[in-house]
């Protein structure tokens, strides 16, 4: 890549600059110009890198910031935004009295104000806590750890997959039965695994890729006591995920793949996965099995 | 006159992405806050020039982008890349483990390094998703300059995340020292 070129206008030849890159990873070209860099990436595996990472770190960065939309916001601000002002203490005490007419005029039209005030900011709170429920914290934390790393061309994972040790490893560190899901059939080769922060426990992320170099990340967790069973669907920008607890363990499918794709692969984790009496769970209570019941 | 109803719910709805934003530039949770406060206050006194045919969030973003931009030029010496308050701020996280301080800290830590002018409009495209013509809006530059601002940024951002940050690391960190 020549980094000097400055040549963004769209002229027909030339190398394609960095900054057009960028632009396209954003989706900032016209239609030709989208063509010209697609044709170019085709023959510079260097620069479809470089914009794969790219692609990745914004997906990132949005990942990281989004559970803000969810944190319920401080008082202050609602108070902020409507301006809301306790009414003048005399006010009040005029229009409760009814002793001077003007007074209670003057009071009770505070009042009615504030009370519509308050309506506004109550139904901006109860948004907000409806908002919340869609997603837990986990699984925030197995898309974020996918986008971090499914960006990483070379140290992608921690422990190869050739490793025997792997499965033995992770499921001792996480206390859930990891098993190397074969994906072979859905066209996914397992690349490895590595153990992740999770929360104030731990966490497993085994990662996969397909001939197009396209990679989905497995997330698997203990979950919290009387989590319930579900089989649920989000889908974060270009980013989707199916995730779903069984007893003993919660399992988060991550990747920019379509929903029938991932669905697909689910299925087949969900096919193979350990018995819990297995592992660390003394149950082999089996959910039913997932099907395209996305909750978005 | 006081704002409408209606402005006063666009407003309230739009909190969330505000608090997001303002999170992304400052790192710190109480100065986001003071910051998006300040942000709402301008709205609300300035409501009159809000146009109907915008889009709230992006008119509460420039707000917030120029209330940031005057707290930096009105304490000078603060530095929101102030490594020392950085590590601060990075010391508050590791003890709170709800969060996975191994993964969030290193694209904070990076884009902490990034100039502002790289930093906002990065921000802006890639975690509020806005167009390169509205964020040439909101910073008032040309779209040009958005376009190698933000290719800057992030090719700037990856090297910090590739671990070759030494070079590119501010060179006078102890100058740097916050002062409040």
């Amino acid at each position: 890549m020549n980094m000097d070129d400055k040549n963004t206008s769209g002229a027909p030849a030339g190398p394609i600059s960095e900054e057009m890159l960028s632009a396209w990873v954003d989706g900032e070209l016209n239609s030709e110009a989208r063509a010209r860099v697609q044709a170019w990436l085709h023959d510079h595996p260097q620069d479809q890198a470089l914009v794969g990472a790219w692609r990745a770190d914004r997906e990132a960065l949005q990942q990281h910031f989004q559970p803000v939309l969810q944190e319920p916001v401080p008082p202050a601000l609602l108070a902020a935004a409507s301006r809301r002002r306790d009414p003048p203490r005399w006010a009040l005490a005029a229009a409760a009295a009814g002793l001077l007419l003007t007074g209670a005029l003057v009071g009770g039209g505070g009042v009615w104000k504030w009370q519509q005030q308050r309506h506004v900011e109550q139904l901006a709170l109860q948004r907000q806590q409806l908002a919340a429920g869609s997603a837990q914290g986990w699984v925030q934390r197995a898309a974020f750890a996918h986008s971090v790393y499914v960006a990483e061309p070379r140290h992608a994972v921690e422990v190869k997959a050739q490793e025997e040790h792997l499965s033995r490893w992770l499921t001792r560190r996480i206390n859930v039965p990891v098993k190397l899901f074969d994906l072979q059939a859905q066209g996914f080769e397992l690349v490895g695994g590595r153990l992740l922060p999770d929360g104030p426990g731990k966490s497993a992320q085994l990662m996969y890729q397909d001939a197009q170099q396209r990679r989905v990340t497995v997330y698997l967790r203990k979950p919290e006591e009387g989590t319930p069973a579900a089989f649920r669907f989000e889908q974060h920008g270009p980013v989707g995920m199916f995730y779903w607890v069984e007893e003993g363990a919660g399992y988060a499918l991550v990747g920019a793949l379509p929903k029938e794709t991932l669905l697909a692969l689910s299925q087949a984790i969900h096919a193979q996965m350990v018995p819990a009496s297995v592992g660390a769970a003394a149950s082999a209570a089996q959910p039913a099995a997932p099907a395209a019941s996305g909750s978005r | 006159m006081d704002a409408p109803p209606a402005f006063c719910r666009q407003l309230l709805d739009v909190i969330p992405r505000l608090r997001r934003y303002t999170r992304a530039l400052t790192f710190d949770p109480a100065a986001a806050d003071d910051l998006s406060q300040q942000a709402l206050e301008r709205a609300l006194a300035h409501w009159r020039q809000f146009d109907p045919q915008r889009e709230m969030g992006v008119w509460l973003l420039s707000i917030a982008h120029n209330a940031h931009l005057d707290t930096i030029r009105r304490e000078s010496r603060v530095s929101v890349t102030d490594p020392a308050d950085l590590q601060r701020v990075q010391d508050d996280r590791q003890a709170d483990n709800s969060h996975t301080p191994g993964l969030r800290l290193d694209l904070e830590a990076a884009l902490a390094r990034l100039p502002a002018e790289q930093r906002q409009p990065l921000l802006l495209v890639c975690v509020e998703q806005l167009s390169y013509a509205e964020v040439a809006a909101v910073m008032r530059i040309p779209i040009g300059t958005v376009m190698s601002r933000v290719c800057r940024g992030r090719a700037a951002m990856r090297q910090f995340l590739d671990g070759h940050s030494q070079a590119a690391r501010p060179p006078s960190v102890t100058q740097l020292k916050r002062v409040v």
